[in-house]
């Protein structure tokens, strides 16, 4: 049994077809690649397998279970959490307070009317738990609006981490970001993966990012998928070549 | 019993016909600029009075003519200085913008023109029904029909021939994109609210030879304006045509039956469609 | 996080000591007590509707409707079933409860100004049958021919039908209690999720919330505490007419809550204290009130748009 399975999944957008009979299986603990040019439908393909759009044809099946018709906040209930390649926080929340929200909902809270006594040192210990992973301390006051790049993002794969999810997708957790913000982003992504041994999704362009997080890859080419399999097998493959690599890098 | 429920269709099609011009006019600002103006009707009163004020000078067909090409350019410098200053901030601050210019607006015509209801003279001749037995139906009621056709299938055919009208559409779909391709979009917003105003003119002059004219006619066609955009779709003029002469007709029907829920009726419609089609009859889904 | 923060509680203890002691100055700043009362009964329903419009960030037009809905309740339940002060807030405040709860569904799919335009538009139905519905409502006229009750709780009777001090510290107790419980849910997790939806409806989502339904809940507890304070206003004028829940009175609500600012708990109070004294003054004034209250409308929005209270934004700690 894979731990998430995709099968031949399709979008259209009218006469568009946006993401054409894409097939993959994610193991558990995996960490696996997206790649692809521009307008390869990565994130289309990622807002399917989040719930966000509807399928036009195919099935997602977490754990063999599938999830037709089971809302995007649902879904993250059921253990996928994502972030988004535009940061999606509190922008006008503290540090601290984006990452108290969601220990609150993981606590099971949301609906409380108080944080019953018994369990407050635990989620505060909980939530500077996280921020010190994420490396948020120094910052835990500011307004998550005035961070810098690579902190926002940081504070968002925090706020996902945060629900304890058994699945994490990420959609371009680098984009725009200079080589240290990269590499400090990079970097924490790998200890999640190693320390919680949780599996990961990410769409990524940088590269040197991919090859250095990535058990397998796959890639995408207007929508289809070109080739799967581990970076080396991808870095050999002539398709690949021709399409992607060869073409732009 | 047929002739009477006959002539409250009549009428409900008529008073529909009003709600449509005012609700499409509404529907072109909020799609376009996210603002729900509340001083529409603000603007609908005045119009009527300019007509009614400029009338003894031009007569009845200038006053039609004039009057809500005034209002229009009256919409426009409003737009320009006041409305425009708070786009791309909160919805919340064009809506208590527009709020209180309704109130300034209907103050200000009770204050010119006075709180009690003046007489709007039309032809005589437009006033005689045409049969006996239909004594409904006046050349002033075909005259309206006419005119509201008139001005929806040109605005038909502006939204889909000319360049501006395109604009508008393309700038209700993706105003971002419109603007990295070069069109002006504070000049579009502009324009696009002088064409609302103008509606909202014409609905005031004809509304005045019809319904008579005081201070409070441009408030009481609002809501029911709100409830034609709701029910035929935001975003789709056509389901709002359509949404203002259903509401119309269906208190014009229910008039008959039921007087004391003349008003109510048109609630109960929209809460179905609210239900059963959130998106409105002709709306498409997402747009909200 | 804990303890008590002087900077944090100074505003509160201003705000208490002001609204305590007002019976014993406010004759001698020119006003009256029946003013001061409807400043608290304004303040509690603008800080209702900021519930849901400056915490929740739902852009809600219609709240006048749950505010009438309080107010018929309260005076039909004493002029038609019981003369009971206390069983017409409760009825009125369940009426007001009962109706959001059902409308609800309805409207929390939609957002922005279509929100906006829905509530306003439903709050209107209620407008029309308390207008037209003349045998049981009076009407254009208005319900008539009731009074508040005095209170007996068995070991002593409150006298709030005479004396209107007495009226005020009846109204400011019930206030106390609404606006506790109010502050209450807001600092807690639920209503850290109900900031969440205002600042990232998005994310708030992708943290695994139903954001339609803690919307619904948002909207029914605001038009609860709404339909409370319409209530305490019919008791405090012995008359409700149709005005109180007609459209227009919506968009008051929601300036009332820009003017003294909507990021701060107590801005809608001070922007309720502001629009009732302003209209207090401006209507004996001139005839042109309506104008003038435009004009504050516009103003507001141009040169104030963070409020009275909005200047001492917080400020982040290093």
């Amino acid at each position: 049994m894979s731990f998430l399975k995709i099968e031949n999944v399709t979008k259209h957008f009218g006469s568009l077809v946006a993401v054409d009979g894409v097939s993959m299986s994610v193991e558990k603990g995996e960490c696996r690649a997206v790649i692809g040019p521009n307008g390869a439908g990565k994130t289309t393909f990622f807002n399917l397998i989040t719930g966000m759009l509807d399928l036009t044809k195919g099935r997602v099946l977490l754990e063999d279970h599938d999830l037709a018709g089971i809302k995007p906040s649902a879904r993250v209930r059921m253990g996928m959490a994502r972030t988004f390649q535009i940061t999606e926080i509190f922008p006008d929340l503290t540090v601290r307070e984006n990452i108290q929200i969601p220990v609150e909902i993981a606590a099971g809270l949301h609906l409380a009317p108080r944080v019953p006594k018994a369990r407050r040192a635990e989620l505060r210990a909980r939530i500077d738990q996280l921020m010190e992973e994420g490396g948020l301390t120094r910052i835990a006051g500011r307004y998550a609006g005035e961070l810098s790049h690579g902190d926002q993002r940081a504070c968002e794969i925090m706020m996902a981490l945060a629900l304890n999810p058994r699945l994490l997708l990420l959609d371009e957790p680098t984009a725009g970001m200079g080589d240290d913000e990269t590499h400090a982003i990079a970097r924490l992504i790998r200890r999640i993966h190693r320390e919680q041994n949780l599996t990961i999704v990410l769409i990524e362009h940088d590269m040197r990012v991919v090859f250095n997080l990535a058990d397998k890859i796959t890639v995408l080419a207007e929508g289809r998928p070109l080739a799967e399999g581990t970076p080396s097998e991808i870095t050999a493959n002539a398709k690949v070549q021709a399409a992607y690599l060869g073409g732009s890098a | 019993m047929t002739q009477l429920i006959l002539f409250n269709i009549a009428n409900g099609l008529i008073i529909g016909a009003f709600y449509a011009l005012m609700a499409i006019g509404l529907s072109l600002i909020m799609s376009l600029s996210d603002v729900i103006n509340f001083a529409h009707g603000g603007f609908l009163a005045i119009g009527a009075y300019i007509a009614y004020t400029l009338s003894p000078y031009i007569g009845f067909w200038g006053g039609l003519l004039v009057a809500p090409v005034l209002t229009a350019v009256l919409g426009i410098i409003v737009e320009k200085f006041l409305i425009s200053r708070v786009y791309g901030r909160d919805p919340l601050y064009s809506l208590l913008l527009t709020f209180g210019l309704a109130f300034i607006f209907e103050d200000g015509t009770r204050m010119i023109w006075g709180a009690q209801s003046v007489p709007y003279s039309v032809p005589n001749w437009l006033m005689t029904p045409l049969s006996n037995e239909y004594f409904f139906i006046t050349g002033y009621r075909l005259l309206m029909i006419a005119l509201v056709a008139l001005a929806v299938g040109g605005l038909f055919w502006m939204m889909n021939k000319t360049r501006l009208g395109l604009r508008i559409r393309a700038g209700t779909l993706d105003l971002e994109t419109v603007s990295v391709l070069g069109v002006n979009v504070r000049v579009l917003r502009n324009l696009n609210f002088g064409i609302g105003i103008y509606l909202a003119g014409l609905a005031g002059v004809l509304a005045a030879g019809q319904l008579g004219l005081q201070p409070t006619i441009g408030a009481s066609l609002i809501m029911p304006s709100f409830v034609a955009i709701i029910i035929g779709g935001l975003g789709s003029l056509l389901g709002t045509l359509l949404g203002g002469l259903l509401i119309g007709v269906a208190s014009g029907i229910t008039s008959v039956f039921l007087p004391s829920g003349t008003e109510a009726v048109m609630y109960v419609m929209m809460a179905l469609v609210l239900l059963v089609r959130p998106q409105g009859l002709l709306g498409e889904e997402g747009r909200f | 996080m804990s303890g008590f923060d002087l900077r944090k509680q100074a505003p509160n203890a201003a705000v208490w000591l002001i609204l305590l002691s007002m019976p014993l100055w406010i004759d001698a700043v020119g006003g009256y007590t029946q003013l001061g009362t409807q400043v608290v009964v304004m303040g509690l329903a603008a800080m209702s509707l900021n519930f849901l419009l400056g915490y929740t960030g739902v852009l809600s037009f219609g709240h006048a409707a749950y505010f009438g809905l309080g107010a018929y309740g309260v005076g039909m339940t004493i002029r038609y079933l019981v003369p009971s002060t206390g069983l017409g807030l409760l009825v009125g405040t369940g009426v007001g409860a009962l109706a959001a709860a059902i409308i609800g569904p309805m409207i929390v799919r939609l957002r922005g100004v279509y929100f906006a335009m829905v509530t306003i538009a439903f709050a209107q139905v209620f407008y029309f049958i308390a207008f037209r519905w003349n045998s049981v409502t009076g009407g254009d006229d208005g319900l008539t021919n009731w009074t508040r009750e005095p209170i007996n709780f068995g070991f002593a009777t409150l006298h709030i039908e005479k004396d209107p001090v007495t009226f005020y510290y009846f109204v400011l107790a019930i206030f106390a209690v609404a606006v506790a419980l109010m502050a209450l849910l807001l600092q807690s997790p639920f209503g850290r999720t109900l900031i969440a939806i205002r600042e990232n409806e998005r994310r708030t989502r992708f943290l695994g919330i139903n954001v339609n339904f803690h919307i619904w809940m948002s909207w029914v507890i605001s038009c609860t505490f709404m339909a409370l304070s319409g209530s305490l206003y019919a008791l405090l004028n012995n008359f409700v007419d149709p005005r109180t829940l007609y459209w227009t009175q919506s968009g008051v609500f929601v300036i009332m809550c820009v003017l003294g600012g909507m990021r701060s708990f107590w801005g809608p109070l001070v922007g309720a204290a502001i629009y009732v004294v302003l209209q207090d003054y401006l209507s004996s004034a001139t005839p042109n009130w309506m104008s003038f209250i435009g004009l504050v409308f516009v103003v507001a929005v141009l040169f104030f748009p963070r409020g009275v209270l909005g200047i001492f934004r917080r400020k982040s700690t290093e």
